[in-house]
């Protein structure tokens, strides 16, 4: 399974740049990352790095208030439908999700959806059973390169 | 149940009776506090003679006197008595003007040690108790008001003093301590000296008792103290203007503290108009001296936040009971016309654990109205990484914050580590309004 790291994160200058120096200095590559704002001056920090564990322990050092969540990450075509399709798929599955980021691989030429759901084994239960492809954790890490 | 009382005939007067005993008590107060030089100027200018009181209530006919008036006066402006009769002082640190001093005769300690006693007595504490005050001794009245009341009630005592944790968690030990005096926020870092020693206070002493005061504190914090410990801890109140120690007490039914009556008559006021509010308001907490010769204290404004705890107590006690300290009056602000004091958001905030206790109260000016912003730390262990829990976090403070002091705050949740660590009585409030009160 895949993990993503999320971040509490206020609204304030200079504080999005110390999560990345953080990173920086352990050596984490940000495979992506989405921004889930609230009207409140604050919000979540989503991270797809290579090493998720080793960035979870370098930003706990410094006091930043993260977790890892499990993600479930599908493969989509890189075409114009691509994902389209797939959502499709997943709404058959009757898969709920709550927040979704896409990202497109070039060393293999394919895009994949990074997805967010509340019942984790279920979900999986569901879109294998609808036989949707999930990619596994090397490849939505990137470490394979 | 069995009642249990250390002086029965006192304890558990009617209250026409108490109040008797008050009115003559208060004309003799007022008689003697007459020979001082801040009240015989005083009264005489207002012409207000001994006897004057035929009922207690016209208390409310008298002038306040405030800590200003004491350090105006120092040194010896209230002394009532010669001071060839006077046998001790006790002064705070004053470390702006003059100190608060307060001088007492052999009749005063006696006082106040019977009155330490009864206090203990009434927490549960007996004779055959072994009593540790973890407190510093000297001018500061914990120590020795503590070690006289012990001395009375005839426990054995431990005059241990303040720090040192490792030899104070040694005398546990070595001589069986049941009962302990300390401030709360001094049990919370010893109970980490026990840890770091890879001792359990609950199984590696005797402890039972444990009395706290001198800092506000919630009841959550006592809760908290109680299961490190394994133990009952009482609240206790006083100040040294009222003698120190022994003003007010838990009684074993830890519904608020018994005020013992027949030494103290026992006012609250609204801080801003002055005026007595009903049983079971909050307001400040107005005391008098009844029974003491060397230095009376008439209509003393405490600062102290509280209320009167409507209602009897099972104990039997007639004394009525105040509620813990909320706040000082001085610590108070008004937004949205609430009165509002830091420590009842503090008491709301104590009791989630997705956030600990920090915080910080920022009243600003937003779009020309007044607004209560109230800063809390996410703490990282609660952390999930759940937007959808943090917003209904965010709310549920809201809505208890309004709940408990009924206006509406604007809830900021902020990182792990950005709000200052507070050392006890930190400020946690700054205020930025255009029309501010404070600063
Ligand atoms: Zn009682």
């Amino acid at each position: 399974m895949a993990y993503e790291v999320s971040i509490f994160l206020e609204n304030k200058i200079g504080h999005f740049e110390r999560i990345t120096s953080v990173l920086k200095e352990a050596q984490i590559n940000i495979r992506s990352m989405a921004i889930n704002d609230t009207a409140n001056g604050w919000g979540i920090l989503n991270l797809i790095v290579n090493d998720p564990k080793k960035a979870k322990k370098a930003l706990s050092e410094k006091g930043v208030s993260v977790a890892l969540r499990k993600v479930i990450a599908l493969e989509m075509r890189d075409e114009a439908g691509g994902l389209d399709d797939l959502l499709m798929e997943v709404a058959r599955a009757e898969v709920n999700f709550d927040n979704a980021v896409g990202r497109v691989i070039t060393e293999t030429q394919k895009a994949i959806l990074i997805l967010n759901v509340d019942d984790y084994a279920e979900s999986i239960k569901k879109l294998k059973k609808q036989g949707v492809q999930i990619i596994d954790d090397q490849t939505v890490y990137g470490t394979s390169q | 149940m069995t009642l249990e009382f250390w002086q029965e005939e006192f304890e558990t007067l009617e209250k026409k009776d108490l109040q008797q005993l008050q009115l003559e008590r208060l004309n003799k107060t007022i008689e003697s506090a007459c020979r001082s030089l801040f009240y015989g100027e005083l009264y005489s200018k207002k012409k207000i003679k001994p006897g004057v009181i035929k009922d207690i209530s016209q208390i409310t006919e008298l002038p306040f006197t405030t800590k200003q008036d004491l350090r105006d006066n120092f040194p010896y402006g209230f002394l009532s008595l010669p001071k060839k009769d006077i046998i001790r002082l006790h002064s705070s640190s004053g470390t702006t003007g003059n100190p608060t001093v307060i001088f007492h005769n052999r009749h005063d300690l006696d006082s106040w040690a019977n009155l330490m006693a009864r206090s203990l007595f009434c927490a549960g504490v007996r004779d055959t108790d072994v009593f540790q005050n973890i407190c510093g001794y000297g001018l500061f009245t914990g120590g020795l008001g503590f070690q006289y009341g012990i001395e009375t009630l005839g426990a054995l005592s431990i005059p241990a003093g303040a720090g040192n944790s490792l030899r104070q968690i040694k005398l546990m030990r070595d001589y069986g301590t049941t009962a302990a005096h300390a401030i709360p926020s001094y049990l919370g870092r010893l109970y980490e000296v026990f840890e770091a020693e890879g001792l359990d206070p609950k199984k590696d002493t005797q402890l039972k008792t444990l009395v706290i005061g001198a800092e506000p504190h919630t009841d959550a914090q006592r809760k908290r103290i109680e299961e490190m410990y394994g133990v009952r801890a009482f609240n206790s109140f006083g100040l040294s203007e009222m003698n120190g120690p022994g003003v007010a007490f838990e009684c074993t039914h830890q519904n608020g503290l018994h005020i013992w009556e027949d030494s103290y008559l026992v006012e609250i006021i609204d801080p801003e108009t002055l005026q007595p509010v009903p049983d079971g308001e909050y307001g400040e907490l107005v005391m008098t001296t009844l029974d003491r010769e060397a230095m009376p204290l008439i209509r003393y404004r405490t600062r102290d936040i509280t209320r009167i705890i409507p209602g009897e107590c099972e104990c039997g006690r007639t004394h009525r009971r105040i509620d813990r300290i909320t706040g000082r009056s001085d610590d108070m602000f008004i937004i949205k016309g609430c009165n509002v004091f830091p420590m009842q958001i503090e008491g709301v905030l104590m009791k989630i654990p997705e956030v600990g206790s920090d915080y910080m109260i920022n009243l600003e000016t937003m779009n020309g109205a007044d607004e209560m912003v109230v800063e809390v730390e996410v703490k990282s262990d609660w952390f999930r990484g759940d937007i959808k829990r943090l917003d209904s976090l965010s709310k549920t403070i809201t809505r208890q914050i309004r709940d408990e002091v009924l206006a509406k705050p604007i809830v900021k949740l902020v990182e792990a580590g950005s709000i200052p660590k507070s050392e006890g009585k930190a400020i946690r409030v700054t205020d930025n309004r255009k029309n501010g009160l404070l600063n």
